[in-house]
């Protein structure tokens, strides 16, 4: 049974260009995502910002670029500082003629745990095994 | 050693175990037979999943029964479903900033 990374999609009705700006454009980042003091797509470009927990805990995140694809994909390891564990994000783009389809994967949570932002206390190898089996279904009509 | 649903999952064997559980009781000799592992290895992944709560062991007459409890589970789905709505709230603020953007634009 293979571990599955997450993965949220959505279709936005921007040309790529424009979601690749968002994306890499620290003003234009500051704006949806989150306030980096530099942002530059690079492999290798590491960068940190302080997102904030549901009961308003501040958690500093630490992320090193990992893949830059100009206008195609975006990749960064993102960690939480103080914490054991690494996981990383990809933002790929597909053009659909004026819209985009934009896709997160967020692999390697299982390696992250007890985050802060959970209750739970850990998490390991196979979290993701419910998410690809039948057993999904299960769990979400209880 | 950790005993939550977490740890329960983490390993393949125990995997394996609960998906033959999830439609049906088996006793403990069923499960054993289909591993090439010791007993007593079976056992431990057993015991470990008993101590997580993901199974319970029933005794019917001479028989153990193992039984699946795979509400559980609930457990991974609401913290993976928690990572899921953080990406989806940064994507409706992308989508909302596009918007704008085209709006000034204009």
């Amino acid at each position: 049974m293979e571990t599955q990374p997450l993965i949220v999609e959505r279709t936005l009705a921007a040309p790529v260009s424009k979601i690749w700006q968002a994306l890499t454009d620290n003003e234009k980042m500051k704006k949806w995502y989150f306030q980096l003091e530099n942002f530059e797509a690079r492999v290798g470009f590491e960068f940190e910002f302080v997102g904030q927990g549901r009961k308003g805990e501040k958690y500093l995140h630490k992320c090193r670029v990992t893949a830059v694809e100009f206008q195609k994909k975006l990749s960064y390891t993102w960690a939480y500082e103080n914490y054991p564990g690494s996981s990383e994000v990809s933002f790929e783009l597909f053009p659909e003629g004026d819209s985009t389809l934009v896709r997160i994967t967020h692999s390697g949570l299982e390696t992250m745990p007890d985050s802060p932002d959970f209750a739970i206390s850990s998490f390991t190898e196979g979290w993701t095994y419910i998410l690809g089996t039948s057993l999904k279904q299960f769990v979400e009509e209880v | 050693m950790r005993r939550d649903v977490f740890q329960a999952i983490a390993d393949p064997t125990r995997r394996e175990i609960i998906n033959m559980l999830a439609n049906r009781q088996l006793n403990l000799n069923a499960v054993a037979e289909n591993f090439n592992i010791s007993r007593p290895a079976v056992s431990k992944h057993i015991r470990i999943l008993t101590e997580c709560g993901l199974i319970t062991i029933q005794h019917q007459g001479r028989e153990r029964y193992c039984k699946a409890n795979l509400k559980k589970l609930k457990q991974v789905a609401d913290w993976a479903a928690q990572y899921r709505s953080f990406w989806n709230s940064k994507l409706d603020a992308l989508e909302n900033f596009l918007n704008e953007e085209q709006t000034n634009n204009l």
